[in-house]
């Protein structure tokens, strides 16, 4: 199977390029493991990856054009030449590995934690089940940053701009019956950029490997938000 | 309004605007299907009628507005440059306005003629 790979390595290269590789794909294969088949013919090549089962979210790449987990996609699915590039608009720090900083940065600022201003009880906050329901969907993101850096906004602003991921974040806290700080998590969102960037363009919908909807959820914030201030 | 709003204002016009952009529409081109004027005197007339008149003043300023929060959106995402953005939004305000006080006078003409 045919494999176009790009290469840079920014100690030696003054400019990236694509490498052609040959890998003979088998039944089952993914693409992890042809990318770790081009690793043994050419040891310099690096990429990231550890749980080899979509569940790390460390090794988020852009397959002919689309970000997807490497561990997870089938290479009966991808068209050849197949064309490996690293996730656009991150800077690149060698061959597919992107410095991912201000996606995290982005994860931060919205406090991805919960607030409690009431004590805390002796034994756990308790949901019922409507409650606890209202987080699917949300808590399964494993941060792999398919969405954000397939989101034309967030290349733009990557500074400024939340990002689908940070936003279904903010929404998954909002969302929360047990959080209490929302006031101050939609202030903190208002202006013309953290939140309002998203233009519905929905690329994070399809990227997302876990199939879930930051689109929906940045809808509901701002839903949320025109509630509270009328 | 206890929010500051910038992001979300900009939002809601446009949304609210798109809504009677939709409708004004749609009632035009009803009345182009269903009943066509024959000619300008009666079309002119209908124009000038203290309803429509009005309507279509508010569906010049809802486009404004609209116009004016896309083109806001698109120079904030694309151009940097902190001085050439003002400027790009400053031209835009004016043409934006100079078509919206060619609009009005178009209206009083219909009305008045
Ligand atoms: S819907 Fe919003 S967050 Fe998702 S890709 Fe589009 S602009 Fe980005
Ligand atoms: S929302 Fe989906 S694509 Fe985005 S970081 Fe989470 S799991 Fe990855
Ligand atoms: S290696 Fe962990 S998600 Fe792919």
């Amino acid at each position: 199977m045919k494999f176009r790979v790009f290469r840079y390595n920014p100690d030696e290269d003054e400019q990236p390029y694509l490498q052609d590789f040959e890998v003979a794909a088998e039944r089952g294969m993914m693409l992890r493991d042809a990318l770790l088949q081009i690793k043994t013919q050419d040891e310099g090549f690096s990429f990231r990856h550890s749980c080899g089962e979509g569940v790390c979210g460390s090794d988020g790449v852009n397959v002919n054009g689309e970000n997807k987990l490497a561990c997870i996609t089938p290479l009966a699915e991808l068209k050849e030449p197949v064309v490996v590039r690293p996730f656009p608009g991150r800077p690149v720090i060698r061959d597919l590995v992107v410095d991912m900083s201000q996606f995290f940065q982005q994860y931060r600022a919205v406090q991805p934690w919960l607030i409690r201003k009431d004590p805390l009880p002796e034994h756990e906050i308790l949901q019922s089940p409507e409650e606890r329901e209202r987080l699917d969907g949300l808590y399964e993101c494993i941060l792999c940053g398919c969405c954000s850096t397939s989101c034309p906004s967030f290349w733009w602003n990557p500074d400024r701009f939340h990002g689908p991921q940070a936003l279904l974040t903010a929404w998954r806290f909002l969302a929360d019956s047990r959080d209490q700080a929302a006031d101050e998590r939609l202030d903190e969102l208002e202006g013309p950029y953290k939140l309002f960037r998203c233009h519905t363009i929905m690329s994070c919908v399809e990227a997302c490997p876990k199939h879930l909807n930051p689109t929906r959820a940045i809808g509901n914030i701002k839903n949320l938000m025109l509630k509270k201030s009328i | 309004m206890s929010r500051r709003a910038a992001g979300l204002k900009a939002w809601i016009w446009q949304r609210l605007t798109a809504i009677y952009l939709g409708l004004f529409i749609l009632f035009l081109l009803g009345r182009l299907v269903l009943d066509p004027p024959l000619h300008v005197a009666e079309w002119r007339g209908w124009l000038g009628g203290p309803l429509v008149s009005t309507a279509s003043l508010l569906f010049v300023f809802a486009l404004l507005l609209h116009a004016w929060v896309g083109v806001r959106d698109i120079l904030m995402d694309y151009v940097r440059p902190i001085a050439l953005r003002a400027g790009l939004m400053s031209l835009v305000i004016v043409i934006l306005l100079g078509c919206g006080l060619w609009a009005v006078e178009i209206l009083i003409v219909a009305r008045v003629g």
